[in-house]
């Protein structure tokens, strides 16, 4: 079903632009030619964050951290096992994913570990990189709010993911 | 993001000093490397998505899209201007829809767009926090990981990964309808 969906849309976006007599070349370089100036836009706050990420990892912090919040977190039902990918998802996508599939391995696929991990993994995001990407051209540099939001927002659904993972 | 780049990093470095001096400068140069790689990903994808959008904007298909979430938008954000409207909802429907790819250069669109106009603090917040609690219907990469790895049944985890990120998305637009003060 959704293997169709992009192709789908695309095919409509092109008809259309074939009845409304847009010139379909020009339009697609010409939004196509936007992305290197954005992208280059981007590159210093995604490089902070992905220093800051690689300095918190390689320093022990995010052991330390894990160690530390584990106890409170297994209060809120959350295993233990778990609590390195609560922490690691708000800054790293690709390092949450690593932590996924070593726990796939370790403790099996279809492992309540596991699932509980697959539903905090899909149901968060990478709040930190997203707050650096999206404000990356933007003058409000008042971003605390927004992303303590944000956290405790994320953190709710993950006592969640964990107590629907035990009876779904 | 002064505050806590300032804090982690000082605290990082500290303790790798005391640790492993040799591997503050590597740690950074690998972070940014990986930072470039991503880079390099992005480029191409954005190159392709913002290609399509210009189509939807020329067609006038985006303005289509932008009246169907217009009560939507309206119930989130209060009264924004258009153009911001048109990028919202693109990026809305984008990050319904899981078109990863899509949702950044039009979260980024309408950051800046909204920014123009004064009054917008509480939209901007409202909008970011919508998009860091996630949206996403059908969390795809999870799926195909589970798949690769021989579950026996991959699609076990849609309806709690739908039921969480709900929820997450509820409770942060409920904390910014409590906390932050600004024109609705």
């Amino acid at each position: 079903m959704s293997a169709y969906f992009i192709p789908v849309f695309f095919l409509i976006i092109l008809i259309f632009s074939l009845i409304k007599k847009v010139k379909p070349y020009d339009a697609f370089t010409n939004g196509a030619k936007s992305a290197v100036p954005f992208v280059v836009s981007i590159f210093p706050y995604l490089i902070s964050i992905f220093v800051l990420t690689e300095l918190f990892e390689m320093s022990g912090l995010s052991d330390f951290f894990s160690d530390l919040l584990a106890p409170v977190f297994n209060i809120l039902g959350i295993p233990k096992e778990l609590t390195k990918l609560v922490l690691i998802k708000p800054f790293s996508g690709s390092g949450a994913l690593a932590i996924l599939s070593e726990i796939f391995t370790k403790y099996g696929v279809d492992s309540y570990l596991a699932r509980c991990a697959c539903v905090i993994y899909g149901s968060s995001e990478t709040v930190f990189y997203i707050a650096a990407v999206y404000f990356a051209g933007a003058k409000t540099k008042k971003l605390l709010t927004p992303i303590v939001i944000s956290l405790v927002a994320s953190f709710a659904s993950c006592v969640f993911a964990c107590f629907i993972c035990l009876i779904l | 993001m002064n505050i806590i780049f300032g804090l982690a990093v000082t605290v990082s470095v500290g303790i790798l000093i005391c640790t492993n001096p040799d591997g503050v400068l590597s740690a950074m140069l690998s972070g940014g490397e990986k930072a470039l790689n991503l880079t390099l990903k992005m480029v191409v994808i954005y190159a392709v998505w913002l290609g399509i959008f210009e189509l939807l904007d020329k067609t006038g298909l985006s303005d289509k899209i932008a009246k169907l979430f217009k009560p939507v938008n309206r119930f989130l954000f209060g009264s924004i201007p258009e153009k911001a409207g048109d990028f919202i909802s693109m990026n809305l429907s984008a990050n319904l829809l899981g078109m990863s790819g899509a949702t950044t250069p039009m979260g980024i669109k309408s950051i800046q767009e909204l920014e123009k106009y004064p009054g917008t603090e509480y939209a901007i917040t409202m909008f970011f926090v919508i998009n860091a609690t996630s949206v996403q219907l059908i969390p795809s990469s999870v799926l195909a990981l589970r798949t690769s790895m021989g579950s026996a049944s991959p699609a076990d985890i849609i309806l709690p990964t739908i039921l969480a990120t709900l929820l997450s998305t509820v409770i942060g637009v409920l904390l910014v309808k409590i906390f932050v003060k600004g024109k609705k």
